[in-house]
């Protein structure tokens, strides 16, 4: 096939970071026009960094991409735009107190006085086109997360873009929100746009596309037709000998240490999140927590940690009563917590990566004795922690906002996973990280688990609670839908129960 | 050099040095500015400034004078700083603090406990009225830089109405307190100058347990924490806002001392001319050596300097004294926007990154 019968071509693309990671290396692949086209691959495969080189956000460092047979440029997103590619962040880029109007027109730059009405009579002319009901007075904060999604499409198509890129477009959203996501890809099929969708969910890109190419550790493994595979074969395609049984040693579980009853929390909105949920953690076992974002696991995690009220409900952890109690206590009780939001609460960016490492330590002794703070002592842990998690720094007195997003999710995670704690709380551990990380943090929950710690694991990657987890839970809609022992998983039933049926 | 300088000193800390004396350049030049449109030359201008603070000795000791509250001020709001905590109250603190530790040693009399009882009362005034803001701000979430600001007019006509009615001398025309008795007044330290004991107390004690404070304790640690990223010192186990409450009141009480120092080295009765503000001074000195007791102890030397030497400009060339309010502000402005132009420099690569 020649180049020229592709609305988008690119070739020997390869982007390695200032850290050495290569996210992509020699990377090939091709979307026709009026085609939906999903790139597949584990956290971390590189897929988002070849979508934001197509985008305009990063440069390759080198290998060429053609729009419709033509090479190209890509310098920045304007570029792109005006080559007709748009891309559809995983966190959308929308002002919340602006109308949908408003946040149109934004990215719309028009030139001299904003004329609004014309921005407005555009919005309803490409919703109309394509069947997509939208209020363009509302306000984005009043509009559920699907719909914004759908602002964030329709102001792509508001200019004129021909090739959308959808990264991770259904983390957000709830099953109802999938379908009706999907239905518009199709739409947007129908009026020949291309769709690039980014996903780490095999069913996904079966149910949705007409060809797949998946990527992994930053190269291309190969692209096929959807109709003619299966999920089983993209499976193992996704991650090389994918054996849904490396586990580990079983150990026999032991006593409950974590006793969660009817708690009930509330979110940010103010609406119930947690609604009356049981559970139970048990010593030297890892309890994978499965679900779509935003049915109230983070609440959950909050809660146990000390970091949000709950409404009713107790959280023990053995004989201690853990509910309402500050952090400092629940961290003092032995609850290690990897949060989701690295830079936001697990790291003080402007602060040295020694002080980070001590945040939580520092007032026990040795590493402080009557408030004050031992140096030595506090450095000696520090370059301890820095060569057994391999963070890549020459300097611990450096801040951390100078290390790479990987090295801080190390440093992170060694915190967290090196303080003796008997329970652990990992949220998205491995997100972001190189095949290589992401395993030596699997190894090391694993072998804290056979000293009897007690894991709770969290994360989006379905893949990575089915390969670590002894017993899955699902959550959906602040409650446990189900759960799974290790031997009797039924991945039909879990999805199912993940959308809320069942 | 610069390379032996890099090596001695810990990272960021020559670029810290680089940023403040930017600002100090900076605000000099927008200065001679103002001397320009006066008609004097700016040159003869900054050699009366310097002659007026730093020019003999006498005057060199008038500096000091004038730097021991401005350094016992500053180094307090280095540390609500250091947390992020916006204290622009230290004036009303240092009102409450001198007015209450000058009664407590003059109510105690002639008595060698006069002293002592004095210092704890000022800095426990100076943090009570601190407190005040500070609980609004962790009880309530009221915005401390509008309290602490709005207190000081309260503080300082408190202490007028006091010094006015129920505490005025009897046997004074004007609003004044008793003089404070003989035991509690701060020894001079240089015969025939004003230069008293405050000065030693504020290097010699204050400044290094500041110091100690702020670079080698947990609580300093915790005020770095929770000043840079409190979402993260709340994961980590901080009492946010219990650190946040000491971060204001030990600004607060150090401010109290700096009041007491001047009733009970310079004044010896309390009036409400107490302070020139020097609590809004110390904000600048704060900023100007970036919350650092080093670099703050060298910034209220200076500001001192620059106090000093705009009176005498003022006399000389008969040019009003807000000439160094003048200096402060545009000090401030360039110390708060002088991050911004050194990246200017250094991607000019004027600096090494």
């Amino acid at each position: 096939m020649a180049n020229a019968d592709y609305a988008l071509y690119v070739e020997g693309i390869t982007k390695t970071y200032a850290n050495g990671l290569v996210a992509n290396n020699n990377v090939t692949f091709g979307v026709l026009k009026g085609e939906v086209h999903a790139v597949l691959g584990e956290n971390g495969a590189g897929k988002t960094t070849l979508m934001k080189i197509l985008s305009g956000c990063l440069a390759p460092d080198c290998g060429t991409i053609c729009v419709n047979g033509e090479k190209v440029n890509i310098t920045d997103p304007m570029k792109a735009i005006k080559l007709g590619i748009g891309m559809v962040h995983q966190h959308f880029s929308l002002i919340p107190t602006f109308t949908v109007t408003e946040n149109v027109a934004l990215s719309m730059f028009l030139p001299g006085r904003l004329r609004l009405e014309d921005v407005k009579n555009k919005i309803l002319e490409v919703s109309k086109n394509l069947g997509l009901k939208i209020d363009p007075d509302a306000r984005i904060e009043q509009l559920p997360v699907g719909l914004q999604q759908r602002v964030e499409i329709i102001r792509l198509l508001c200019q004129d873009v021909n090739i959308l890129i959808l990264d991770e477009p259904t983390s957000v959203l709830t099953p109802l929100e999938v379908e009706e996501l999907f239905r518009i890809i199709k739409g947007l099929k129908e009026k020949g746009k291309s769709v690039i969708l980014i996903t780490h969910k095999v069913k996904e890109a079966l149910a949705i596309s007409d060809r797949i190419t998946i990527m992994r550790q930053g190269k291309v493994v190969r692209t096929l037709s959807a109709s003619k595979t299966n999920e089983r074969d993209l499976a193992s395609c996704v991650v090389e000998g994918f054996v849904p049984s490396r586990n580990g040693a079983r150990t026999a579980p032991g006593e409950a240490l974590l006793i969660v009853k009817g708690l009930s929390v509330k979110g940010d909105s103010g609406r119930i999140a947690v609604k009356g949920l049981d559970l139970i953690l048990k010593s030297g076992e890892i309890l994978g927590v499965a679900g779509v974002a935003g049915n109230g696991q983070k609440e959950l995690v909050e809660a146990i940690t000390g970091l949000r009220r709950s409404e009713s409900g107790t959280i023990l952890m053995k004989s201690c009563d853990l509910t309402n109690r500050p952090p400092q206590f629940i961290i003092r009780s032995g609850v290690s917590y990897i949060p989701e939001d690295k830079m936001k609460r697990g790291v003080i960016l402007n602060l040295s990566i020694s002080d980070n490492l001590a945040l939580k330590s520092i007032e026990d002794a040795p590493f402080s004795r009557r408030m004050v703070i031992d140096q030595r002592k506090v450095e000696d842990r520090v370059q301890n922690l820095i060569s057994q998690f391999g963070i890549k720094t020459s300097d611990s007195r450096a801040c951390v906002s100078s290390l790479s997003g990987g090295n801080i999710q190390k440093l992170v995670v060694a915190r967290e996973l090196s303080n003796g704690a008997n329970m652990v709380i990992a949220e998205q551990p491995t997100a972001g990280l190189d095949v290589k990380a992401s395993e030596a943090i699997h190894k090391r929950l694993l072998d804290l688990k056979s000293r009897g710690v007690a894991v709770m694991l969290l994360s989006a990657d379905l893949d990575e609670i089915v390969k670590l987890s002894d017993r899955i839970v699902v959550m959906f809609d602040g409650k446990i839908m189900g759960e799974f022992m290790r031997g009797d998983l039924d991945m039909q039933r879990l999805a199912k129960m993940m959308l809320g049926s069942d | 050099m610069e390379r032996n300088l890099r090596s001695m000193l810990p990272r960021g800390t020559l670029r810290s040095i680089y940023k403040a004396i930017i600002s100090i350049l900076l605000a000099l030049v927008v200065t001679s500015g103002l001397f320009i449109i006066s008609g004097v030359n700016p040159f003869v201008a900054y050699f009366y400034m310097f002659y007026g603070s730093l020019g003999n000795t006498n005057f060199l000791i008038e500096t000091l004078v004038r730097t021991s509250p401005i350094l016992l001020v500053s180094l307090g709001l280095g540390i609500a700083f250091k947390c992020k905590v916006w204290n622009i109250g230290a004036e009303g603190q240092l009102y409450i603090g001198a007015f209450l530790g000058a009664e407590t040693a003059i109510s105690l009399g002639n008595t060698p406990l006069a002293l002592p009882a004095a210092v704890v009362m000022g800095i426990l005034g100076g943090m009570a009225w601190a407190a005040i803001p500070a609980l609004m701000k962790t009880r309530l979430g009221i915005n401390e830089v509008i309290t602490t600001f709005l207190m000081n007019f309260v503080a300082i006509d408190l202490v007028t109405w006091l010094i006015s009615y129920p505490f005025q001398s009897p046997t004074a025309a004007f609003p004044q307190s008793a003089n404070v008795p003989a035991a509690a007044i701060l020894p001079v330290l240089v015969p025939g100058t004003r230069l008293h004991l405050g000065i030693i107390i504020a290097l010699v004690i204050v400044f290094p347990l500041v110091y100690f404070l702020v670079q080698k304790t947990t609580l300093g640690y915790k005020l770095r924490v929770v000043g840079e990223n409190p979402e993260a010192a709340r994961y980590g186990g901080i009492n946010v806002k219990r650190t946040i409450l000491l971060a204001l009141m030990l600004s607060g009480g150090l401010a109290g001392l700096a009041g007491l120092f001047e009733v009970l080295g310079i004044q010896f009765s309390v009036m409400s001319s107490l302070s020139p503000g020097y609590g809004y001074t110390g904000i600048v000195v704060a900023l100007l050596g970036q919350t650092n007791p080093i670099g703050i102890t060298l910034a209220s030397f200076l500001l001192a300097a620059i106090y000093n030497g705009s009176v005498s400009l003022s006399i000389q060339l008969g040019l009003p004294t807000g000439i160094v309010y003048f200096v402060e502000g545009v000090l401030v402005i360039f110390v708060l926007g002088s991050e911004y132009i050194m990246r200017f420099l250094e991607r000019k690569g004027v600096f090494k990154r």
